[in-house]
């Protein structure tokens, strides 16, 4: 008998079903532990768990540059873009020189994975500063690549490790990656024509969109979370959630998959954010 | 026949120069831009030797930038970044860059990452700007002048134009170049030597630091690996562990030591300036900076890639 599902477990089961076939799933390599998990571990397992049940012709991207890497051979998640451990990996491709093998504009990427200190009712996701741009109360470390992410790829899947008034506003202070203002007919006018943020995902619930109306809408609350709870760590108004469902959880062949074939070694969901805090 | 030249009445002109007189060709104001990537291969040496000798007022444009272009902000010698990353990576937030912006209002020019390598991509095909679409909605766009909207003039459709990078001058750290300026980038290269690439083509003045100023015949065995060819390259100058404390691919690895060491002492305004006093001004040379890291500690960093 398997032990009960953990949230990460949860999470990697619910973005795997997203995928489809021959798609393409890009992850950059985030730092720090939460953001690491989130960010680069889950969906690179995921995208693992698709490939054996109903996605086989998936192609992972690693880091912008190894293509269908042997996860199972890590010991831990490198922490470096260019880490030896990396270079060492055994894979199919490798993508060296920009540009590369990805043309991105040209349709390449089917998906990837964002993340941000702040995200928003819209969907548009923030990795640069707090406060006046001028004069930021914090600065970070700039839009790097989440500008691509949510105009060029196909759509994009913001996860967020941490679920609080903070990082869920109602409008974020710098626009990084653009997600529904005005709805698709906003995001038209503005000259994005496809991509965009699916889903965000955080530890208490995953969200999708109101297309037309341009507003996330929470999709479905991780067991033991309640409404309230949920109400009280987002900073803007989620309107009725009496009829939302709880996330399903994995199946007990999907457990096993994750648990025997992806991550033997803990390499990928052995952080736990929970006993971490 | 040999391509022997010693019987020409004149002598091919070696471009060896010292690291103070490489540096000296960059003055007060320029466009600089600074070989590697985040964290990886940066021309550090080269930024000590500007923070030496007290330039001001650079602009540095990037891809993505790290400690060498925070610590020509804690020095004073750099008042803007044009990038799309500033930051540590595994190491965390750039420490001075953040104070500058939080407490002086330090300029910040953010562009999108591969958009940002695109400037340097105009500049190589001689272009103003590059097009590009997707930006609609950005703050990026918003808040930077120097992007401007435009109809696309075959379908109508919104794009921006960024502008070229207009370098006055690029460095960049190499493994291995000849006394002509030949730069070896090995096969099994990664973004970091990408980059250097790209630079070289959208310079009209690079300089070279490199591990090693090899012999016509190391260099002529590794033709095929020369990049970057003498004819793209102003001067050469011989320094090894020039990129302490960030890697050198197929050399040597970062050292976590200096970097923790950094980032502890540029958490403030006078931590940084000891740090610098320490690292930089107290001492007379890149020799006497190695020194000061230890012979051990540089040893332990080396690596063994033969995938090259």
């Amino acid at each position: 008998m398997n032990t009960p599902a953990t949230l990460n477990e949860l999470l990697v089961v619910t973005l795997a079903r997203e995928f489809r076939n021959d798609e393409v799933g890009f992850t950059g390599l985030a730092t720090g532990a939460a953001a690491a998990l989130f960010a680069t571990a889950i969906p690179l397992a995921a995208m693992q768990l698709a490939r054996r049940t109903h996605a086989p012709d998936l192609t992972v991207l690693l880091a912008g540059w190894i293509y269908n890497p042997d996860l199972a051979r890590l010991d831990e998640l490198p922490d470096a873009e260019f880490a030896e451990k990396l270079r060492d990996l055994p894979c199919e491709s490798q993508s060296l020189d920009y540009p590369g093998s990805w043309p991105h504009r040209n349709g390449a990427i089917s998906f990837g994975f964002g993340s941000g200190v702040q995200v928003d009712a819209c969907g548009n996701i923030n990795s640069v500063l707090v406060g006046d741009p001028a004069r930021p109360k914090v600065r970070l470390v700039g839009s790097i690549l989440l500008p691509e992410h949510f105009s060029q790829f196909g759509r994009e899947y913001i996860m967020m490790p941490r679920h609080d008034q903070r990082t869920f506003v109602e409008q974020v202070d710098y626009v990084a990656g653009v997600g529904y203002p005005g709805g698709l007919e906003g995001r038209a006018r503005l000259g994005l024509e496809s991509g965009g943020p699916e889903l965000v995902v955080t530890p208490k619930c995953i969200f999708d969109f109101d297309k037309v109306a341009g507003r996330m809408k929470v999709r479905s609350i991780h067991p033991g979370v309640t409404a309230d709870e949920l109400r009280a760590a987002t900073g803007f108004d989620l309107g009725d959630l009496s009829g939302v469902p709880h996330t399903a959880p994995p199946t007990e062949r999907e457990l096993e998959i994750i648990r025997r074939e992806i991550d033997p070694r803990s390499a990928l969901l052995g952080y736990d954010m929970a006993s971490a805090q | 026949m040999s391509n022997s030249i010693a019987t020409a009445e004149v002598e091919r002109r070696s471009k060896v120069v010292s690291l103070q007189q490489a540096a000296g060709l960059v003055a007060d104001g320029m466009r600089i831009g600074l070989g590697g990537f985040a964290i990886y291969q940066r021309p550090m040496a080269f930024v000590r030797e500007l923070i030496r000798q007290r330039r001001k007022d650079l602009t540095v444009v990037g891809v993505t930038n790290s400690i060498e272009a925070d610590m020509l902000i804690a020095a004073g010698t750099c008042s803007r970044l044009e990038t799309s990353y500033m930051g540590f990576e595994k190491f965390g937030l750039a420490p001075a860059f953040r104070r500058a912006c939080e407490k002086h209002g330090f300029d910040a020019v953010d562009y999108p990452e591969l958009l940002a390598w695109d400037r340097f991509r105009a500049d190589q095909e001689g272009l103003q700007f590059w097009p590009a679409s997707g930006l609609g909605g950005t703050s990026l766009v918003e808040l930077n002048p120097d992007i401007k909207a435009f109809d696309c003039p075959l379908t109508g459709k919104p794009l921006h134009a960024l502008p070229a990078t207009r370098l006055d001058i690029a460095v960049i750290h190499a493994a291995a170049a000849d006394k002509y300026g030949n730069v070896i980038v090995p096969g099994f290269h990664n973004l970091p030597q990408s980059f250097d690439v790209t630079l070289s083509r959208s310079c009209r003045k690079l300089v070279v630091t490199a591990e090693r100023i090899v012999s016509d015949n190391f260099l002529q065995r590794h033709a095929r690996l020369v990049q970057i060819p003498a004819a793209r390259v102003h001067a050469v100058v011989e320094v090894p562990f020039g990129a302490h404390p960030t890697s050198m691919l197929g050399r040597y690895l970062d050292d976590d030591t200096h970097w923790a060491q950094y980032i502890g002492a540029a958490k403030t305004e006078e931590g940084v300036a000891e740090y610098l006093k320490a690292n930089v001004f107290d001492l007379a040379s890149h020799d006497d900076y190695l020194d000061r890291i230890g012979g051990a500690r540089l040893a332990s960093l080396l690596q063994v890639d033969l995938q090259q």
